[in-house]
């Protein structure tokens, strides 16, 4: 778990997939139709439709996005736990000082006894 | 998630060791090597110029190898008392900071115990990241209502 406070790819990856304006339009409005196609988020995204598919294939890259084929048409719908990794940074965060406190009590500990080792494990 | 003057997270945690000694573990690269960062991981290397405006940068090294540079800015170092960092707490792949973090540290000397008071403010650094919080703070509050509602029923 705390692997993903620091190793924040995920997150980063989210934050530049979102910063996009109207990729994040076109992600609300995935949301706010339950599933849309490429032709009806076109409808709305006021940009050409080869530039909507390129913002769903980022979307989708991001894990944020999937799509369900049906026929000629793909259905795009977000995907439960897309932003899930966003929302929990700043639990990772507390975690990751929570653990760095948990290893300096224990190096204070050391220290004031005089046996101060280098490379301990805990 | 908050961008403004109420923190983000405030850790308190008291140690049994005087107040110097604490202070100097977070100023001292030859302490803070070895207790910086999660379980498991250790710190490949250690750079520490702590003083308004010096650099700490730390890169952590995972059980499975791999290093997590982490990088920050002293603001403000007040011996034995406060130390003030701003840590990029998240970059890109150029290194470029999308989010930071300005940690205040304080350390006060009871009994011959220290209580250790860790505020975290989550600061804006690039559009992206101020996207992102204030996003969270409100509009996406509502956009993860509904994809929960959208879960649900869907």
């Amino acid at each position: 778990m705390i692997k993903s406070v620091i190793a924040a790819p995920q997150v980063t990856l989210l934050m530049r997939t979102l910063s996009d304006p109207t990729r994040r339009a076109i992600y609300e409005r995935i949301i706010t139709a339950r599933e849309a196609t490429v032709v009806a988020l076109t409808q709305h995204a006021g940009v050409s439709q080869p530039a909507v598919s390129q913002h769903l294939k980022a979307l989708q890259d991001a894990k944020l996005v999937s799509g369900r084929r049906d026929g000629r048409n793909t259905f795009y719908h977000a995907t439960a736990q897309g932003l899930a990794p966003l929302t929990r940074w700043l639990q990772h965060y507390e975690q990751y000082w929570m653990q760095s406190f948990d290893r300096l009590d224990d190096y204070l500990t050391e220290l004031q006894r005089g046996k101060k080792k280098r490379g301990r494990r805990k | 998630m908050a961008v403004g003057n109420k923190p983000d997270l405030v850790i308190t945690r008291v140690f049994d060791a005087p107040r110097s000694l604490v202070f100097a573990a977070w100023t001292d690269s030859k302490h803070l090597a070895q207790w910086w960062g999660p379980r498991d991981f250790t710190n490949a290397r250690c750079e520490v110029d702590a003083r308004p405006g010096g650099i700490i940068r730390i890169d952590m090294c995972g059980p499975d190898g791999t290093i997590y540079p982490m990088t920050g800015t002293f603001d403000e170092i007040v011996e034995p008392e406060r130390i003030v960092m701003t840590n990029v707490a998240i970059a890109d792949d150029a290194g470029n900071p999308l989010l930071e973090v300005r940690n205040t540290i304080t350390f006060v000397e009871a009994n011959g115990k220290t209580a250790l008071t860790m505020t975290a403010h989550v600061i804006k650094a690039t559009p992206e990241a101020a996207f992102a919080l204030d996003g969270m703070e409100e509009g996406w509050k509502q956009t993860l209502e509904r994809l929960a509602d959208f879960v649900k029923t869907g």
